[in-house]
């Protein structure tokens, strides 16, 4: 009786983490793989392993941090798995322009192919930071950085959009 | 603070609100940081993609069971061939009644030492982070107490310590960095087997080996090469009991 009420609980906490960050892990993901198929096969996956691990996680103030951290993590299996080749953006399948072909919006259109283009180094740290509203010291703790590294590649890849941007 | 450094900052983090003295004296930075707020906004709206429908995927009942792809290790043998009777049946309820506490606690019980590693290691995927920072002293010390073990300089870079609960002990879990990425080492001075034990899991590999009357599980990615970093973790243990 008590293990069965403490499923429903389970799952219901479950449930709760997953409605409040299913956007950003999509999306999380979806930028870190640049393609929204394998993004859903990597939030799939992520979710399961949340499900698994979920006594793991102590706080609900560290979920979202917990969350896009399976994401990451599934990520990287992902393109481990399948040795994937480097994306060439002139040779794009459907799935990965499909990231590009989100709005009919010139500005964006050009803005999203900007990051798209962005070395993985620049664009993950950044993707963090604006959309997921993490701050420099989190992000260094999620990638495994000094922050000053990090404010480097923050740096960096603004100044590379701008550029491009202005190109436009 | 000069137009470099503050555009640097800026650039960084547009949300940077320190030069406030160079900012009310300066012009070009002024139009540089709306200019970086403006970029930023059109930043924020180019990630933000349509996320499709969710489909949670279908979630297996958390049971006892054991996964396909792990390899069973051998039941633990607590009681020596020759105990009489008695010693046995007393165990046994000892043993009964600790379990007891453990599954009230934890509401999972384990086949075997190997998948009690194999869960741990899966219930902190934060610890497993690529990464080349190591932990603070004040850490180490905290997670691997002088009482318990003490660990040589030939461990490894060490980028994560904690103390975690297997078996019911508090016991050392650290995560080195390998060729193939993070390893877990966790240091059990209580846990005393035969042999060395290999055992595998999704996507990895470990083995326990015996040391004195404790035992050091490692475990890393299926194609890490433990040989290497079991010699050098079994250099640097020294048990303090």
């Amino acid at each position: 009786m008590q293990s069965s009420k403490n499923a429903v609980e389970r799952r219901q906490r479950f449930d709760q983490y997953v409605g409040v960050y299913h956007q950003d892990m999509y999306r999380y993901a979806a930028w870190l793989s640049r393609d929204k198929a394998i993004a859903e096969d990597v939030v799939q996956e992520a979710l399961l392993r949340a499900w698994k691990s979920l006594d793991a996680l102590r706080e609900d103030s560290s979920a979202k941090q917990w969350l896009l951290t399976i994401v990451r993590r599934e990520n990287a299996r992902y393109f481990e798995r399948k040795r994937l080749e480097a994306v060439d953006i002139d040779n794009l399948t459907a799935s990965q322009a499909a990231l590009l072909a989100e709005q009919p919006n010139e500005e964006l259109d050009d803005m999203r192919q900007a990051i798209y283009e962005l070395d993985d180094d620049y664009r993950e740290p950044l993707v963090l930071q604006v959309l997921m509203g993490y701050s420099t010291n989190e992000i260094a703790e999620q990638m495994g950085l000094k922050q000053g590294a990090v404010l480097t590649r923050l740096h960096r890849a603004r100044a590379k959009l701008k550029e491009q941007m202005a190109r436009q | 603070m000069n137009c470099e450094d503050y555009r640097q900052a800026i650039a960084a983090d547009p949300s940077f609100d320190g030069g406030a003295g160079h900012l009310s004296e300066c012009a070009a930075c002024q139009t540089y940081r709306n200019e970086m707020i403006i970029l930023d906004q059109t930043i924020n709206r180019a990630l933000l993609l349509d996320v499709p429908e969710l489909h949670v995927p279908e979630l297996p009942e958390l049971s006892t069971s054991r996964p396909d792809n792990v390899i069973a290790l051998r039941k633990r043998s607590w009681l020596p061939q020759s105990s009489p009777a008695w010693i046995a049946i007393a165990a046994t309820v000892v043993v009964a009644a600790l379990l007891s506490i453990r599954l009230i606690g934890t509401g999972i019980e384990y086949d075997s030492l190997a998948d009690e590693i194999l869960a741990h290691v899966d219930h902190e995927p934060f610890a497993l982070r690529v990464t080349d920072e190591t932990v603070s002293d004040e850490r180490l010390a905290a997670a691997v107490p002088a009482n318990v073990a003490q660990l040589g300089r030939s461990t490894g870079l060490i980028t994560y310590a904690q103390s975690c609960v297997i078996n019911g002990h508090q016991v050392p879990h650290l995560v080195i960095q390998g060729e193939r990425g993070p390893v877990t080492i966790l240091l059990m001075p209580e846990e005393m087997i035969n042999a060395a034990q290999q055992f595998t899991g999704e996507n990895v590999n470990g083995v326990i080996l015996p040391v004195g009357n404790g035992s050091i599980a490692i475990l890393g990615e299926s194609e890490e090469r433990l040989d290497r970093i079991k010699e050098q973790v079994l250099k640097s243990v020294t048990w303090s009991t």
